[in-house]
């Protein structure tokens, strides 16, 4: 059923504005939430793949040249596709399930939020049309500056406020690469502007073709949080409630690997392309890292882990070769899902104690058990231990590194993993192990459920995925055959 | 005894890093492996330049290494640019503009 692909971004977006608009009836609204949350994993999964054009304008054959053109938005929706919004969807219904069990009064305008961001991260993934994909990518950001701002946490609005000044200077930048490779290709379609550009339609040397790259590269970095806007990337992730932050870094991440795809597409011809998403993969790698070790904000250090993992993921697109960039794609997968569940788990600690400075905690084991041996399972998948999923990515990309000569990238990973691993041992033994303060009060408060079971679920995933990859690794790798 | 009161100097610095509050074991613990690991992933990244001339890798990674060791604690300095303040971020943002500038001016050429 075809029919559904467009449907993947229209009923997330359409059930947003309904609740927008009704929200006053907070029973009618909770229960229409909770059905489209439903639905969302539910459509990719009962799509078949194909492709899908907007208007009905199919594919224009040029006789002369032989060459097929394509004047519609077209949505394209392979495996890849899928896979991550069938996780995006599973996502959005435990975030949009937690949210509604938490609050009797639910906000109409949260949840427009929070389904306008899986619209928006959807339709980047499907899209084959540039113009299309940096449309949703504005509506993205606005959207996470909404859940950020809508945070009852401190300074949030001073961090959104920040995340949208930043997002004024990435997003016009993109925007005007955007144009200047219209103005090369005459086409804001990707496949179209591909074909050109590698049948020498396109002068690759011509400065206006690089500096197109340099501007899109650069509006890429924004919308990934990679250095230099790792910072403001952690800020807003530490300052968004616990599930909107959990939400949050899958729409980064779904946005990086949507954006490099479409460019590793039409540039992949330069070889300083890779060498530019290494450069800035690396460097997110050694910052993420090095700053998640001396935080003392928990929320906060699973922000700069976040970024840093956003790293391994540019690492694999970057090397270039097929092997290396399914590894990246898995790790991007696994990262969703980690992440996630590290942002619900701590989450979840926040709520028990009010507390998010590791050094006023402590003997927390003992009140919330569940709690702390899932995000320990989650932490040690996090920093790719086996046999969970962030091993079988972390291992491939090291493989993939090794074999494309680069046994310094191979070290650098399992550094990192290893700085990861510390950042773990470190805060799960100053949260959980250590004697509780005395000034601490954790009686009485209890985990919500809601969470709990979105945790349940998320490890289930990461304990499968680690012991299968097989699932999801050949259909990934079959979609990386065709783009290259 | 100069190199133990030049760590344990390194390791008294930390404190500015966490405060207001206590400093425990953890966290120093914390700083000196970011440290460590800061040196040691610059200088490993810096071989990298090997592909490009096995001379330049060899003095760029000595050079920095030397410059990262005699300027040891470099956490603190590093988390101070790495703050929440818009100025730095904006400042950030247009060094990496001229950065991407710079890898296509030259790195054109690789084409």
């Amino acid at each position: 059923m075809n029919e559904l692909i467009p449907l993947m971004v229209i009923v997330p977006l359409m059930a947003g504005l309904l609740i927008s608009a009704f929200s006053k009836f907070n029973k009618a609204t909770k229960i229409f939430a909770f059905v489209v949350a439903i639905c969302l994993p539910i459509i990719p999964l009962a799509s078949n793949y194909g492709l899908h054009y907007f208007g009905g304008y199919e594919p224009i054959m040029d006789n002369v040249t032989n060459v097929m053109f394509h004047p519609a938005i077209t949505y394209s929706f392979t495996f890849l596709q899928q896979i991550f919004i069938g996780m995006i969807g599973i996502l959005t219904f435990l975030v949009v399930f937690i949210y509604l069990t938490k609050y009797k009064e639910v906000s109409g305008p949260y949840l427009f939020l929070l389904f306008l961001g899986t619209a928006a991260v959807t339709a980047m993934l499907l899209t084959d049309d540039i113009f299309h994909m940096f449309v949703f990518f504005e509506i993205l950001a606005l959207a996470q500056v909404g859940i950020v701002a809508a945070s009852s946490i401190d300074y949030s609005y001073e961090m959104a406020l920040k995340y949208m000044i930043l997002g004024s200077i990435g997003s016009p930048i993109m925007l005007l690469g955007i144009g200047f490779l219209l103005a090369l290709t005459g086409s804001v379609n990707v496949t179209d502007i591909a074909y050109a550009v590698h049948n020498g339609l396109v002068n690759i040397t011509s400065p206006v073709f690089l500096l197109s790259l340099g501007l899109i590269f650069f509006g890429w970095l924004y919308a990934s949080g990679l250095p230099p806007f790792h910072t403001i990337k952690s800020g807003i992730y530490s300052k968004a409630e616990p599930h909107g932050a959990a939400l949050l870094q899958s729409f980064t991440v779904i946005s990086m690997i949507s954006i490099v795809l479409i460019m590793f597409r039409i540039y992949s011809v330069l070889p300083i392309f890779e060498v530019l998403v290494v450069f800035f993969s690396i460097l997110a790698m050694i910052l993420g890292v090095s700053l998640a070790l001396t935080q003392t904000d928990f929320r906060r250090m699973i922000g700069f882990l976040a970024v840093g993992e956003l790293g391994f993921i540019g690492l694999g697109i970057g090397l270039g070769t097929p092997y290396a960039i399914t590894a990246g794609l898995f790790q991007a997968l696994n990262e969703i899902i980690i992440t996630a569940l590290l942002f619900i788990g701590f989450g979840a600690i926040v709520n028990a104690t009010n507390e998010v400075d590791t050094r006023k905690l402590g003997g927390l084991l003992a009140y919330h058990p569940k709690v702390s041996i899932m995000l320990l399972i989650g932490g040690l998948a996090m920093a790719g231990v086996p046999p969970l999923s962030g091993f079988q990515s972390k291992l491939m990309l090291v493989q993939a590194s090794l074999s494309c000569g680069y046994p310094e990238i191979s070290i650098l990973a399992i550094m990192v993993s290893i700085a990861t691993f510390v950042v773990f041992v470190k805060t799960f033994y100053t949260m959980f192990l250590r004697p509780k303060p005395n000034d601490l009060e954790v009686e009485g408060k209890d985990v919500p459920r809601a969470m709990v079971f979105a945790m349940g679920i998320l490890l289930i995933i990461i304990v499968l995925l680690g012991i299968f990859p097989d699932i999801v690794i050949k259909g990934i790798s079959t979609f990386v055959g065709g783009i290259l | 005894m100069k190199l133990y009161d030049q760590i344990f100097n390194v390791v008294k610095q930390f404190r500015k890093l966490f405060s207001p509050g206590p400093v425990t074991n953890a966290d120093v613990s914390g700083s000196i492996t970011a440290e460590i690991f800061l040196i040691v992933s610059l200088v490993l990244s810096a071989i990298l330049l090997r592909h490009v001339s096995v001379l330049l890798a060899g003095l760029v990674a000595l050079i920095l290494a030397v410059v990262l060791i005699s300027n040891i604690p470099l956490i603190p300095k590093f988390k101070i640019e790495q703050e929440d303040s818009l100025e730095k971020m904006l400042f950030y943002a247009v060094v990496t503009l001229c950065i991407i500038a710079v890898f296509l001016y030259w790195g054109g050429n690789l084409v």
